[in-house]
């Protein structure tokens, strides 16, 4: 039984002009996988994951998470969905300033209610395996953005949700600090069995997923499974993106290429 | 597009932006213009009322000018803080910083000449309501509207200065950040804790002494300690502001079944930062409200002072004079022939007082006559008195004085004419104004009344007594038109060196005019006063507020993602407002608060009045426009930032 289902979901935007975002896109993502959802700018990628994050609705189509259809609950039932069943990861990370790393990371957990013991003892797991001790009473501004992102995965686990949505989780990131959070990312996908939906057009971040899941303006374009090396995914992940760039196969710069 | 094209429709089109501070500044030209045009009504400049009122309300607007200024720079502050990004962009264009400062001077000036025209449009417009109400608690038969140029003039130079003065202070004053930091938009604030604890502890010490100095006052210490608590409470609040809330709020933080509960933690760990940030503007704040709160609570107290007249003067009339007195005759006869001419009810007792020595005290004492006080007693409808001979009766000045009388025995002789008097008693009532009866006022029985024939001892150099004419009028509040011309004469003898006139005339109903109509002034002017700060003080926190919208905005959007509902979204809002406008309101008030029970207690000493009741009214109904102030910000803040 997949744990999300995407099923023929449109969405429409209306207004002076009017835009349809997503075109009939229906795709699946298993227990424990690690998806990454690619397309060009424009493509309804972001679109696609404030569905997902049910703070959007589909104008028409179903998402179905474990057989919960967010679409039948109300305003307050989502909250408390999102709350327990969604970890997220943004590109900006969004740590709120005013609290100490250690505040954002059990923020989830208080808005839950959670009594301090349990807070505490999800604490202290996730600061040894994600290694944050070293600046657990700093605060946002006083940490780098690997260190930023690392808390933010570190919030995004604590609940122990169902399934995790990351924004392009490495795109303020240098190349060093972006191999790090994608090696933790795959590491807890393996070790936590955590099953994680990642929007990127990065194709290196690309490569460290299970399979990639190719858009092109809303519509699903190309799916491909991730094979022994990372190296020739890699390059697999190159030549669909070549396809995707509107038929002209010459047009990526050769720059791209390792 | 001009450049002046592009200033005009900058503030056009950022209207709403704008709206707080020009709805302030508005408001403050309305109310300063209405001012303008009392001071320099024809009627009331000609010394109609006296200097003390203008003189008050001179006052008044200087302090609404001072804090205007003050008002006007701040929000200009809170403005340009608010849009940086748009000037980091005009910037980044290629901008001038000359320009730019150019940009803000004209939008400042077409705000400020916008909010000046309809200030003074608006506020001449109501000008003739505001006369009608002005005359009716002047109690003045006419208060025309009238044209002249001073207001106007007045009005339009000190506040088109003050937008002059303010906007190239504020723009030339204020940090020049680099393009790249005007780009990210307003700072989110400075997020370091900055407390010491000598300073905590100063500004909980020194409040508490302020509150407890007032508590002990007395009536000597008044003038010591009316000025070291104001100092006191001023450095007091403003230590307390800057550190000892921070403080309080870091240990609520360590406590971590408090701190890390449902929709407390950010609430909290906001407030630390809230009140570092915005420290000196609860001070100010705090200040403010004082002021607004201690000029509201003693109006009431003014009105209650006005409420209690009747009580403290019992009488209409009262005409006193010497034994001798040549004009006694044709004065009472012109006093009952205008009471007769109006049709006004009365009551007329004579009296004959005497002076006699006290063995006692060897001072002079002031003697009734029994059947005298017994006639003034039954118009009034109170109980008689009955005297044998030897027996006296004490004559109450104040309500206080009678408990104080009534435990008091004294045995004496009226040394005079060897009458020995033995005083038990003192009358419950009060029967007389504690201006017309000495402190030593006794009534004796007819009897030794009659016996006394020999004078004071101090005669002819002394008066030896006095005749007392007093009007019992149940409509005294109508006898302002009786005995004016004795009025004037008895006026104008006050303001020469010594007092010779041979009589003393007091018309309560006349005094009691004059005293409203005064204290209605000061209460006119008072209100307005305290109107504008109290919607200044609320201002300020808005114009905060709404610098910091975006952040808050980006805020609310990744806790909204993360799963918060609609009411713990609107639970988060309340507890982020509701520090900042009820936390220097509750200082203001607890500081009006100990600062009334200091003026209870000297007020009783001097006027015995009690103003409980009144304060409380005026205090709670502060309190509910807060609330409803509080709702108001609290229900745009909540629209603003959902979507």
């Amino acid at each position: 039984m997949p744990i999300l289902q995407v099923k023929d979901v449109t969405k429409v935007y209306e207004g002076k002009v009017t835009n349809r975002a997503i075109n009939q896109l229906s795709f699946e993502v298993a227990k424990g996988e690690f998806l990454a959802v690619m397309g060009p700018s424009g493509s309804g990628k972001t679109t696609l994951l404030n569905l997902i994050s049910t703070i959007d609705k589909p104008t028409s189509g179903e998402i179905i998470f474990n057989y919960i259809k967010p679409q039948n609950l109300n305003k307050t039932e989502l909250a408390f969905f999102r709350r327990r069943e969604l970890g997220f990861i943004f590109q900006d990370f969004n740590l709120l300033p005013m609290l100490t790393v250690e505040e954002n990371i059990v923020l989830p957990l208080t808005l839950d209610n959670q009594p301090v013991e349990v807070m505490e003892e999800r604490l202290n797991t996730l600061v040894e395996s994600l290694d944050l001790k070293s600046f657990l009473y700093k605060r946002p501004n006083e940490i780098s953005g690997g260190q930023a992102q690392r808390v933010a995965i570190a919030r995004a686990l604590i609940h122990r949700p169902t399934i995790i949505l990351a924004d392009e989780p490495t795109g303020n990131l240098d190349s060093n600090n972006s191999r790090e959070v994608l090696e933790l990312l795959s590491k807890i996908n393996k070790e936590r069995k955590t099953t994680i939906v990642m929007v990127t057009h990065d194709p290196i971040a690309a490569s460290f997923c299970d399979r990639v899941l190719f858009i092109k303006d809303g519509e699903f374009f190309n799916e491909i499974y991730r094979d022994d090396r990372r190296q020739t995914f890699f390059q697999r992940i190159l030549n669909v993106l070549s396809l995707l760039g509107g038929g002209q196969v010459g047009d990526l710069s050769s720059i791209r290429l390792p | 597009m001009t450049f002046h094209q592009f200033a005009y429709r900058n503030v056009i089109r950022n209207l709403r932006i704008y709206a707080a501070f020009f709805m302030a500044s508005f408001f403050s030209v309305f109310v300063f213009f209405i001012y303008s045009m009392l001071m320099f009504h024809p009627k009331i400049d000609r010394g109609f009322l006296g200097n003390v009122p203008i003189l008050w309300m001179v006052v008044a607007e200087i302090i609404l000018v001072l804090f205007t200024w003050f008002f006007i720079f701040y929000s200009m502050k809170a403005f340009l803080e608010a849009r940086s990004k748009e000037f980091g962009i005009l910037l980044h264009l290629g901008m001038e910083r000359r320009q730019l400062s150019k940009l803000v001077f004209l939008e400042t000036i077409i705000i400020g000449v916008m909010s000046i025209v309809l200030g003074i449009i608006f506020g001449y417009s109501f000008s003739k309501f505001f006369f009608m109400i002005v005359r009716e608690i002047l109690m003045l038969d006419e208060l025309p509207l009238y044209l002249s140029w001073e207001p106007f003039v007045l009005t339009f130079a000190v506040y088109l200065s003050a937008f002059i003065v303010i906007s190239m202070v504020s723009v030339h004053f204020s940090p020049q950040r680099k393009i790249i930091d005007l780009m990210q938009g307003p700072k989110g604030g400075n997020y370091t804790v900055t407390y010491t604890k000598t300073r905590t502890l100063l500004g909980i010490v020194l409040i508490l002494l302020g509150y407890w100095l007032s508590i002990v006052m007395t009536r000597t210490s008044l003038y010591s300690f009316s000025i070291l608590i104001p100092i006191l409470i001023t450095f007091g609040t403003f230590y307390f502001f800057s550190d000892s809330t921070q403080y309080i709020v870091e240990s609520l933080k360590k406590k971590k079944i408090v701190y890390w509960k449902n929709s407390r933690m950010l609430p909290l760990a906001e407030q630390t930062f809230i009140l570092k940030n915005n420290g000196k503007m609860f001070f100010v704040v705090t200040m403010v409200s004082t002021l607004a709160f201690l000029s509201v609570g003693l109006l009431s107290t003014l009105s209650s002072y006005t409420s209690q007249y009747d009580k403290l003067n019992p009488l209409g009339l009262i005409y006193k004079g010497h034994i001798d007195n040549p004009y006694e005759g044709t004065h009472v006869s012109t006093l009952v022939s205008q009471l007769e001419e109006r049709g006004l009810s009365y009551h007329l007792t004579r009296f004959t007082v005497k002076k006699q020595t006290s063995s006692y005290t060897q001072y002079e004492v002031e003697v009734f006559r029994e059947s005298d006080i017994n006639s003034l007693l039954f118009s009034y409808g109170y109980p008689m008195v009955r005297l044998s001979e030897g027996e006296g009766m004490f004559i109450p000045y104040t309500e206080e004085s009678i408990k104080k009388l009534s435990k008091r025995t004294i045995e004496t002789v009226l040394v005079e004419n060897n009458i020995p008097i033995k005083i038990d008693q003192v009358y419950p009532k009060l029967i007389f104004p504690g201006s017309i009866v000495s402190l030593n006022s006794i009534i004796i029985s007819d009897e030794d009344f009659a016996k006394l024939v020999n004078p004071y001892k101090g005669y002819p150099n002394v008066e030896p007594g006095y005749h007392l004419f007093t009007f019992d009028i149940p409509q005294w509040i109508e006898t302002t038109d009786i005995g004016l011309s004795i009025q004037q004469n008895v006026s104008a003898e006050y303001l020469k060196d010594e007092y010779l006139l041979p009589y003393y005339f007091e018309n309560a109903g006349l005094n009691y005019s004059y005293i409203l109509s005064t204290y209605s002034l000061f209460t006119l002017v008072g209100l307005l006063v305290a109107a504008v700060f109290l919607l200044a003080a609320g201002s300020f926190i808005y114009f905060k507020l709404h610098t910091n919208l975006e952040n808050e905005k980006r805020k609310f959007d990744a806790l909204k993602r993360m799963g918060i509902s609609d009411n713990e979204l609107k639970s988060l809002v309340t507890k982020h407002l509701f520090p900042q406008f009820f936390l220097p309101w509750g200082v203001a008030l607890s500081h009006s608060l100990f600062a009334f029970i200091a003026i209870q207690k000297v007020l009783k000493n001097v006027a015995n009045i009690s103003i409980v009741k009144e304060l409380i009214f005026a205090l709670l109904f502060l309190v509910l426009i807060q609330v409803i102030y509080f709702y108001l910000i609290r229900w745009r803040y909540i629209a603003h930032v959902r979507d």
